[in-house]
């Protein structure tokens, strides 16, 4: 493989901020999706920003994630393809949703360049909102701890992007950025796409192989992560396996269905458990009452969550922004990577991984899952 | 040019039968349908499972048997046989005789109390005498029609004047055992005889000790053991010791292939029904070994050969290349084969039980059948029909179709009857038909916005139901139900009076909704909604609740739990009930032209057949000729001349002015659905203007061509050419005059091996047919075919004989060990060649000089098909060939309505198989388009454009390609004219947003809710 290696100009930040502009100036893209800071400061917004100089208060790799990527660029191409070049340059979760939601209609990616980079998490919106201007100094520590010759993990990215070992590149994505291994003095650029190359040889960089401290850090970090998934996974599983613990791990949640908001691959324009199809005329409330002594309300509540869950698990990124936005702290993201994990691993398939990948609903195999018929 | 006649006979109601009829009635005619038995369905009814599909062969027969008893436009004569035709084509009056069977059809309501208190005791026919019946019986038990009958032969009160215990049990005084034999008269235009055939009785084969060894039995016998509903319910034991087999035989070819005994036929299907019957012995008998001994494998049909991997590979059947020699039974009642192996050595196994895969043959009665109505027989007591006329008999009028024209699979026996129905229908006065259905109704209430008032009607069914769950303790509970109006019981709520009872209390108590407890809707819920019809209520003003299957059946043993669920049953009924809505069929106008693609053989066959019936159609071939593939035919393996045919053909063709011939023309775009498609046809030439052309259906006979092979040296030297190529240069003279000449063909070039994993079905015969014609010019000609299996399936068979006798070579090869085709001189192209085999008698390498070396290479679906697929929404099967709807039973549809298929395009097949698939295909358009209109499904999906989200998971998972996207919108819409109500959709739709009417969520959601599932509900705490 090849790749541009491009040596650190004050910080990692800056730098690939220098390259975004210079290829909106030799005109490579006529627009760039990417996060920036909001004028209070304490928070960031997807912008498409067309001039280079909106590009000042960009950030590729903002220390929280307010919104979803992918929902964001659903927003824009739901209707359609964009008629001119836009660079999106997201989180891999993001890229990974936005490649689900382009194989379920609700993106467009024709035009659409994307541009993912080694991601060591983000900031819990919670710790954040607290003091943001301490977040962005603890946000600088967990690169360094990330991009560090022996990598270690941070104790205060999100529970979510502590388990994430989809952290780093993939082949869905047209250009990656690779910071891992690095100790923060170059940057890679790894091209997937011709369209890549091309624009690498209109900026004249130049291509070299050397990987090989980049690739350390990467299998570094996914050795840890994968050891701390399992981990995890293993003491959820004590916890919420079961109707009864499932019951008890959703017993304390609000209803208020923020997950199911935030989450870029619930696209349903209304969402069956808000509409009126679940709700009863109030005698049926009475009856339910009496055949069991009592009825819990809001009602329904535990089969919003099934609900989400089966039409979630195939698709599941595990971005974690469901959890991140939970008032009540269920740790609603490390359950569904322990369901997505087993009903992906069925099929052998990997939420957004390649586009070429059929969701595994719309494929007919004539021969599977005979365990589950009867004998 | 006849005084034409709208009825038409058919005699024999097997599957070919029912096919015919269905067909025939749907274009208008009406059918008298002729059954000996006092069922139709015939020898398909006695199957365990089908092959290659392992489908239930009952579970998808008996929904055709219901349709064909239901249609208005069929009549059956059960216990009946065709005597005599008089007169000419276009009006024959039929003697037919409808023997007595002592039980009144109309008034008997099968409760099988009769049977019970019968005391004679006759060995089963159904069963093939593996079970006894009494002397009054139902042919079986899901016989259509359900009525019984009295075997008078060994009726007490008939033979002896004693008993008559059934006419004092019978509730519904059906019994009279003053009923005669009568004659009647049948008028009608013309007569297909679809009487179907005989399994071998293998008595002749002493040596097999069939009748004298208890565990060797028939294929057909150990199919009744096999199937669950068989005298063994599928535990399969050996008659001998009752005890279930260790392992078991098969001997191929009994009855078949077997000149001695005069029987020099291939019966086509015994190879595959054995190893599928291996399959299903292996699956039903834990550590069951099974193996098939054989002379040839002939999997040659669609996807039979990877059925035959199969069973090889994963189930682990072994398969022995031998001819038996003889059994011995061996004391305890296992028996020793005693057989030689390919290369001499003689050997014997022991198995527990021996099955004796019988071949077909022609009805014992079949000699005074022909004479009695003066048609011709062939050498083997098979129908005669003449060259390239597969469907017509040596009498004008009179067709024929399924195994009576020689052996035959259900698909093909399905093919040849649809295909006969179009050849008889010329002969009937049809018109194209005004209404949807012959009956008339009053106009419907409107219960729009009314409280429901629903009916409650809890059927005994004699003792079916009765006997088990306390069916007036059911009623009780109706009632208590809320909007329950009214509740009853009924002692047969499908018979006749039973329906006017219902018709009365919708009147009575101004009913508005109608629950039915009672047996399945899928045999009775078309009855029940012809009741509400007829009481002027929508027919979705339904509900059924099956206490038959799911009570009295399942827990005959706990009648107390059978009444608790037929009450939650009834209570889930009502719920439903309460929530139904009336929902209207769709009207489609058909516009009655036809599009057929593809001008070979099966195109302007299925053109000229629908022309000649008086339907226009567009022909559209992209070559500048028509002919396809029939161009470079030009032997048979008979005396018959295609070329001939092809002249004939393509003149009829421009003759015909219905018929409108677009060739040198491409297909760009078709849209639309049945009975209203538009396509747009550009010719090829430069300069020629696109055409928009209307039409109804579509028939795809595209056709397919031979694989661009590179195998043995084909690309390198002009002495090896294919079978196609090496007919052309017979037919040039090539080889008169010149020396005597070596020829050696190849069999299954790229076919028959990984990737391309199917047997081409036509290359055997063909390799023969073309040996058979060097041999008859230059009898010296040495001729080596070097083959894996001969597949000379059929009559076919007689010619293989042939090419031995004038001393054609076979010598069969492994696929592991390929023969190798190397250049004496290397260095000359034009060099002869040398052919390297290993000879499996020898067990030695072998080398063939030879002039030309003959190359039968797989016949190839074109990649133009993907195209064409797209365009129609219809699939491809693995292999590219078109993808029927059913293999089975559905043989030249799609599931998309409208959209028919038929000769090569389907999957490899030989002039005759073609003709009779296109003739099929122009039928079966013919029952669309002799519609003026027809009626979509009242119970279809709608989608709610508010909360479709536009993923289009449903538009992937439609079978029937009715979910479309709006691109404009961005969201799905369903196609009313072809959504078949399936829900498929509904269930992949997962913002909610398609609901399937008559079972929308509200609907399935308040069935459940009424159920008491406290035990989930009480933990979930919703």
């Amino acid at each position: 493989m090849k790749v541009a290696k491009i040596k650190v100009k004050d910080n990692i930040e800056k730098t690939v901020l220098s390259f975004l502009r210079e290829t909106i100036d030799k005109k490579l893209f006529d627009a760039i999706l990417i996060p920036m800071m909001v004028p209070a400061g304490d928070s960031y917004a997807w912008v498409l920003a067309q001039d280079k100089s909106l590009l000042d208060g960009a950030y590729y790799l903002p220390p929280i994630m307010s919104v979803q990527g992918a929902k964001a660029l659903s927003s824009v191409t739901k209707g359609g393809k964009v008629n001119k070049r836009v660079a999106a340059i997201m989180r891999p979760c993001e890229i990974r949703a936005a490649i689900e939601l382009s194989k379920l209609n609700q993106i467009e990616l024709e035009n659409i360049f994307l541009i993912s980079m080694d991601c060591p998490g983000a900031l819990p919106l919670k710790d954040w909102l607290k003091d943001p201007k301490r977040g962005v100094d603890v946000f600088k520590k967990v690169i360094q701890h990330f991009v560090d010759e022996e990598p270690k993990p941070d104790k205060s990215v999100r529970p979510a992007c502590a388990i994430c070992h989809r952290f780093s590149d993939s082949d869905a994505v047209d250009l990656h950025i690779g910071i891992l291994g690095t100790e923060g003095e170059d940057i890679l650029f790894i091209p997937h796409s011709t369209q890549a190359e091309a624009i690498f040889a209109e900026l004249g960089l130049s291509l070299n192989e050397n990987l090989s401290r980049w690739q350390k850090g990467v299998d570094e970090v996914l050795k840890q992560r994968k050891k701390k998934r399992a981990q995890v996974q293993e003491e959820l599983k004590s916890t919420v396996v079961g109707f009864d613990k499932l019951l008890d791990t959703f017993s304390n949640c609000i209803n208020c269905h923020i997950c199911q908001s935030v989450c870029p691959i619930c696209y349903c324009r209304q969402c069956y458990f808000d509409s009126d199809k679940v709700k009863h005329p109030p005698d049926d409330y009475l009856m339910r009452a009496e055949s069991k002594g009592n009825i819990s309300l809001l009602p329904d509540k535990i089969l919003f969550h099934l609900g989400r869950m089966s039409h979630m698990a195939l698709s599941c990124v595990g971005c974690g922004a469901c959890e991140d936005a939970c008032p009540m702290s269920i740790k609603v993201a490390q359950i569904f990577s322990l369901i997505a994990d087993r009903s992906q691993g069925l099929f052998n398939y990997i939420a957004g991984k390649s586009i070429e990948e059929p969701l595994p609903m719309r494929v007919y195999e004539d021969d599977e899952f005979h365990e589950v018929e009867s004998p | 040019m006849f005084n034409k006649n709208k009825s038409i006979l058919i005699v024999g109601a097997g599957i070919a039968g029912i096919q015919a009829s269905l067909d025939l009635a749907e274009m208008g005619a009406d059918v008298h349908l002729i059954e000996q038995k006092s069922s139709i369905g015939g020898h398909m009814a006695q199957l365990d499972k089908t092959f290659p599909t392992n489908d239930c062969s009952l579970c998808i027969l008996s929904p055709k048997m219901s349709e064909c008893a239901r249609h208005p436009g069929i009549t059956l004569h059960m216990n009946s046989s065709l005597i005599s035709i008089n007169g000419e084509p276009g009006n024959f009056t039929c003697k037919i005789r409808e023997s007595a069977t002592y039980v009144d059809p109309d008034k008997c309501v099968a409760c099988g109390l009769c049977e019970e208190k019968c005391p004679t005791k006759v060995t089963d026919e159904f069963d093939m005498e593996l079970r006894t019946r009494k002397a009054i019986y139902r042919y079986f038990l899901q016989s259509v029609p359900s009525n019984y009958a009295i075997d008078a032969e060994h009726c007490l009160r008939i033979t002896k004047g004693v008993c008559g215990l059934c006419e004092r049990a019978c509730t519904a005084e059906a019994i009279n055992f003053e009923d005669t034999d009568k004659e009647i008269d049948i008028d009608c235009g013309a007569v297909i005889l679809a009487v179907g055939i005989d399994a071998f009785d293998p008595i002749v084969y002493g040596q097999y000790g069939y009748r004298k060894f208890l565990n060797v039995v028939t294929s057909l016998e150990f199919e009744r053991m096999l199937c669950a509903s068989g005298p063994q319910m599928g535990h399969v034991v050996c008659p001998a010791n009752d005890k279930p087999p260790k392992n078991v035989a098969f001997i191929q070819c009994v009855g078949s292939r077997d000149r001695e005994n005069g029987r020099n036929y291939c019966s086509s299907v015994c190879c595959m029904y054995a190893i599928k019957e291996a399959i299903i012995a292996k699956e039903h008998i834990k550590g069951l070994d099974a193996t098939i001994f054989f002379m040839d494998v002939r999997a040659f049909g669609k996807e039979f050969d990877k059925y035959y991997r199969r069973a090889d590979e994963q189930f682990g059947v072994e398969f022995i290349r031998s001819r038996v020699a003889k059994i011995t039974e061996l004391p305890g009642g296992d028996l020793r084969l005693h057989f030689a192996h390919q290369d001499g050595g003689r050997d014997t196994r022991d198995f527990s039980l021996v099955v004796l895969s019988v071949g077909l043959q022609q009805r014992k009665d079949i000699l005074d059948f022909s004479e009695s109505i003066d048609i011709k027989l062939n050498d083997y007591g098979f129908c005669q029909t003449a060259d390239f006329q597969p469907l017509d008999t040596s009498k004008p009028g009179v067709f024929v179709c399924g195994a009576f024209s020689g052996p035959k699979d259900i698909p093909e026996s399905v093919m040849s009857a649809s295909g006969v129905a179009a050849r008889a229908a010329r002969f009937l006065g049809l018109k194209r038909q005004k209404k949807v259905s012959k009956k008339e109704f009053p106009p419907e209430r409107d219960v729009v916005g009314d409280r429901p008032r629903i009916g409650a009607f809890i059927c005994h069914c004699g003792i079916n139901i009765a006997g088990v769950v306390d069916v007036p303790g059911v009623v009780e509970y109706a009632k208590s139900l809320q909007n329950v109006e009214y509740a009853e019981d009924l002692l047969y709520a499908c018979s006749q009076d039973c329906m006017e009872t219902i018709k009365q209390r919708i009147e009575e108590h101004n009913l508005n909704r109608v629950l039915v407890a009672a047996c399945t809707p899928r045999t009775h819920e078309p009855l029940f909604r012809e009741t509400l019809r007829e009481a002027g209520l929508n027919q979705y003003l339904f509900e059924m609740a099956n206490i038959r299957d799911q009570c009295s059946w399942a827990h005959m043993n706990e009648p107390e739990l059978a009444t608790e669920k037929a009450k939650e049953l009834v209570e889930m009924g009502v719920a439903k009930a309460r929530g139904v809505t009336p929902l209207q069929k769709l009207p489609v106008d058909i516009d009655p032209r036809t599009l057929v693609i593809g001008g070979g053989l099966a195109g302007m066959t299925a053109a000229l057949t629908l022309a000649e019936t008086n339907y226009r159609v567009f022909l559209v071939e992209k070559e500048e000729k028509l002919g396809g593939n029939l161009r470079s035919i030009q032997f048979s393996l008979g005396d018959s001349e295609p070329q001939q045919l092809l002249e004939k053909t393509i003149e009829n063709i421009y003759n015909n002015k219905l018929i409108t011939v677009y060739t040198g023309t491409e297909i760009k775009t078709i849209d639309g659905y049945i009975g209203n498609f538009r396509t747009t046809v550009v010719p090829l030439h430069r300069g020629g203007t696109p055409k928009e052309l209307q039409h109804g259906v579509v028939i795809v006979a595209t056709g397919a061509g031979e694989y661009p092979t590179e195998e043995y040296r084909y690309k390198e030297s002009k002495r090896v050419v294919t079978q196609l190529e090496f007919e052309k240069m017979l037919h040039n003279g090539v080889f008169t005059g010149k020396p005597m000449q070596n020829v050696v063909m190849i069999q299954c070039v790229n076919s028959r091996e990984e990737g391309r994993d199917y047997c081409s079905r036509l290359c055997c015969s063909q390799a023969i047919k073309n040996a058979l014609v060097l041999k008859r010019e230059r009898p010296a000609a040495d001729i080596y075919v070097l083959y894996r299996d001969i597949r000379t399936y059929g009559l076919k068979e007689q010619y293989f004989g042939e090419a031995r006798d004038r001393g054609v070579i076979f010598l069969r090869y492994d696929i592991d060990n390929k023969p190798t085709v190397e250049l004496i001189d290397p260095e000359n192209p034009n060099s002869k060649l040398h052919v390297t085999t290993i000879d499996p008698i020898l067990g030695k390498q072998v080398v063939i000089n030879a002039d030309f070396v003959v190359l039968a290479v797989s016949i190839n679906a074109p990649e133009q098909n993907r195209e064409l697929a797209q365009m129609l929404k219809v699939p491809l099967n693995e292999d590219g060939f078109f993808l029927e709807a059913h293999v089975k039973l559905r043989p030249v549809d799609f599931a998309t309505d409208g959209i028919f298929v038929c000769g090569l395009a389907h999957c490899p097949k030989d002039i005759d198989e073609s003709i009779t698939q296109a003739t099929a295909a122009a039928a079966r358009a013919m029952t669309v388009i002799s519609k003026m209109v027809v009626e979509a499904e009242g119970s279809i999906c709608e989608v709610n454009s508010e909360l479709c989200s536009g993923c289009g998971l449903c538009v992937e998972v439609c079978a029937y390609a009715a979910a479309e996207m709006d691109e404009e919108k961005g969201i799905a819409f369903i196609n009313e004219a072809l959504c078949k109500g399936c829900g498929a959709c509904a269930a992949s739709c997962r913002s909610g947003a398609i609901d399937l009417k008559g079972f929308t969520n509200e609907q399935i959601f308040s069935a459940i809710d009424s159920l008491e599932m406290a035990e989930i509900l009480q933990h979930s705490g919703t």
